[in-house]
């Protein structure tokens, strides 16, 4: 019953933010601003994971093939693996660990020091000075994280295919650009943006109904990542399914 | 440069409290109870996301593992690839991003409170070792419960798999059933459980470390809860690596 | 009960409050409240802290809506009107909250300028001077570059107030302006509320549990009391008032002067 509750409120919560979204001047400059900190902001650590997740493909599909002796299929699975799944999820993961979060506890911070309410009487909506521009900010960041994240992890992965594991690399190269089309790159970047704007609406929503007091602010920034994950991972077999199902 | 010497000593800091936690966790007579009533709250906190997470990302495998199969006409293969992705790799690093998610975020969250309430000092004015108290049954729970989760996280990516090969694609079930432990074996399963006692260590220090130095009021609590999912998150990324080199790779 | 409430006539009331109700889940923080506030007189509302005297000032913003019963605000019904118009009425309004809620990734007097950066067209010099004149009238002049974290306690409220008068309201709301604050700071605070009034001619309404500072700001205090409005007079006859509930209230809070 609560959980019901809770999801009506998102309803109404999502459907002001994209109301408020078109029905007011784009606040450009705060958008490039937030987009410019959500990308640059989150690149560092995503190009670690991204490199460290594509050492691990590498890894791992070179110890599951090797005993049906296919050691060639190792660049068509990172082909497929990767760019179709591992990345974008990834760039979900990491942009709701360290952006989602942040946005969360920001809003929840001035949620509870009457911040939003002073917003509201100064009659200023706080759905287009603090949702908006993050929402739009991180629309625009995710795709391209994600043909970043692909690229790194395709490089680790040839690094490690070459000199952790010996094979030749020019083979490996050439499956993984024959298995994956442009299409794939697209619907990745697809799945980027979809994943960022649920991660944006999940967490600017926990923040604004964030209970009170500190323990209140940690609670609404914990509820903010857990729940993007689990809604990028749904959302995410919703999507292969029509793209490539 | 000085952001440099910043994080040095972030990470001395880090290495002094973690020595202090892990000296205490075994060689003290810490509360077994409050570990008790922590590791059941993590792990019914936790269950649940692991489960709805690893079960899409089962599905998510079995359908870009049958695309791949079907072209060498090998789909009985299928289940054994579901396998040893998600003995290997899924369950272990979906478990522990979602036990940093939600259960380190949680401790983060919780110690920090106590620590700008003031609870911490007062502990200490009490007498009693923080530390003792409120880090190591906490850093315990976090150690035993994410092996479990991991598990759990197992049998749901497997269902997973199951539902889109055996159910949506129409894959015979007992071929399904058949192959699941044709490229894994149990020694999979102990290696995703030893990761993860890792990795769990990982998170519970993190998180309790962030939330023990908070400071700053509840902007701080929240600074604490974001620096413990991104810390935790990459630390075990990176382990992961070594983790699986060591375990499977032949370095 | 009545005798105690006067009524305000039509005319005179810039907001007029008719039956309010609120219940948050099983608790009744409102109870069919009616009261009018006049134009350009100060009103206190006093009451112990839980008796809905903060949202009943929520209401009067629409940054709640009752659960049954009107709050207009001139010929706008907040507890029915649409955001859009909520939001234009919102523009008669200032208000100070109980910590200010100042932002703190701004300056004090960036905090000032605000509004107006989002509600006019002026340039960034014109909004620094409109500030810096409004932080001068609150007596922090030169503060203007000051970042909010460093800022007392006092200052904070000051330059919450600061804000609420940049765009020259009609109505100016008060949210316990004497919390938190030491007696001395607290007073500074009341006198500036009426070097104000005099000054600007605005609505103040003052929501407080000091019985001390409702007397020296308000020309009018209504008391709260378990969600109804159990007395609302002028300020003199008010101190002096025969309810029990009043005489009870007023005794455990000025003893030491009575």
């Amino acid at each position: 019953m609560n959980t019901l509750l809770t999801l009506g409120q998102f309803g109404i919560f999502a459907g002001r933010v994209v109301r408020s979204s078109f029905t007011h001047k784009l606040p450009v400059a705060r958008t490039i601003e937030e987009a410019y900190r959500i990308g640059v902001r989150s690149l560092p650590i995503l190009l670690v994971i991204s490199f460290f997740v594509g050492t691990n493909l590498a890894l791992q599909g070179y110890v599951a093939f090797r005993p049906m002796g296919a050691q060639q299929m190792l660049g068509m699975f990172v082909g497929l693996a990767g760019v179709r799944e591992l990345a974008p999820i990834m760039v979900a993961a990491m942009v709701s660990a360290k952006a989602g979060t942040e946005m969360a506890s920001q809003i929840a911070v001035m949620r509870i020091r009457e911040q939003i309410d002073a917003l509201e009487v100064m009659a200023v909506d706080p759905y287009v000075y603090l949702v908006t521009p993050r929402f739009l900010g991180i629309v625009l960041v995710l795709p391209a994280l994600t043909i970043i994240s692909i690229a790194t992890l395709i490089g680790s992965a040839w690094l490690v295919t070459v000199y952790q594991l010996g094979e030749p690399g020019g083979p490996f190269l050439a499956l993984v650009w024959n298995t994956t089309s442009g299409t794939d790159l697209m619907v990745a970047g697809i799945k980027g943006g979809l994943f960022g704007s649920f991660i944006c609406a999940v967490s600017c929503f926990c923040g604004f109904t964030s209970p009170p007091g500190p323990a209140g602010v940690g609670r609404a920034t914990n509820a903010a990542v857990v729940i993007s994950a689990v809604c990028c991972a749904i959302l995410n077999y919703f999507v292969s399914e029509v793209a490539y199902g | 440069m000085d952001e440099l010497w910043d994080r040095f000593r972030a990470l001395g800091s880090f290495g002094r409290f973690s020595g202090a936690v892990l000296l205490r966790l075994f060689t003290t007579r810490w509360p077994l109870s409050e570990g008790a009533h922590q590791l059941w709250l993590l792990a019914t906190r936790c269950a649940l996301p692991v489960i709805a997470v690893t079960f899409p990302a089962g599905m998510v495998l079995a359908l870009q593992g049958l695309q791949i199969f079907t072209l060498f006409g090998a789909q009985r293969l299928l289940s054994s690839l579901v396998g040893v992705a998600v003995f290997r790799e899924l369950a272990p690093v979906l478990a522990s991003v979602l036990v940093a998610a939600q259960g380190g975020s949680a401790f983060a969250a919780e110690i920090g409170a106590m620590r700008i309430r003031e609870e911490l000092d007062a502990t200490e004015v009490m007498g009693i070792d923080p530390l003792k108290v409120h880090i190591v049954p906490r850093v315990a729970a976090a150690l035993i419960a994410t092996p479990i989760l991991d598990l759990v996280g197992a049998v749901s990516g497997v269902m997973g798999g199951w539902l889109v090969a055996v159910v949506f694609r129409g894959e015979t079930n007992g071929v399904f059933w058949a192959n699941l432990w044709a490229l894994s074996k149990p020694m999979d399963l102990g290696g995703g459980i030893l990761k993860t006692t890792v990795f769990g260590g990982i998170i519970g220090l993190v998180a309790t470390w962030k939330g023990y130095f908070a400071s700053g009021g509840a902007a701080g609590v929240g600074r604490a809860v974001n620096d413990t999912v991104v810390i935790a998150v990459t630390s075990f990324v990176i382990a992961n690596y070594f983790l699986t080199s060591a375990l499977y790779g032949r370095g | 009960m009545t005798d105690n409430v006067d009524i305000i006539p039509h005319q005179d009331a810039i907001i007029r409050l008719e039956n309010v109700s609120k219940r948050f889940g099983d608790l009744i923080v409102l109870d069919d409240v009616s009261m009018s506030f006049e134009r350009g007189r100060t009103t206190a509302i006093i009451g112990p802290s839980g008796t809905g005297k903060s949202v009943l000032l929520k209401h009067l913003v629409g940054l709640l809506q009752p659960d049954s019963g009107h709050v207009w605000i001139g010929d706008v019904d907040m507890a029915v009107a649409n955001e859009k118009l909520k939001y234009a009425t919102r523009r008669r309004f200032g208000m100070l909250f109980q910590d200010g809620a100042l932002f703190d990734s701004m300056s004090a007097g960036d905090n000032v300028a605000f509004p107006l950066l989002h509600h006019t067209t002026m340039s960034a010099e014109e909004r620094r001077a409109k500030a810096e004149e409004k932080l001068a009238l609150v007596e922090l002049k030169g503060l203007y570059d000051r970042p909010t974290p460093a800022l007392s306690g006092g200052q904070r409220k000051r330059v919450g107030l600061a804000r609420a008068i940049i765009m020259e309201p009609e109505i100016v709301l008060f949210d316990e302006p004497n919390s938190g604050l030491d007696p001395l700071t607290s007073d500074t605070i009341d006198e500036l509320i009426g070097k104000m009034k005099a000054a600007l001619g605005i609505t103040f309404i003052v929501i407080t549990h000091d019985i001390v500072s409702a007397e020296a700001i308000a020309d009018r205090v209504g008391m709260l009391w378990k969600g109804k409005l159990v007395a609302y007079q002028e300020t003199s006859k008010f101190v002096h008032s025969t309810d029990p509930v009043v005489k009870r209230f007023l005794e455990r809070n000025l003893g030491h002067r009575w």
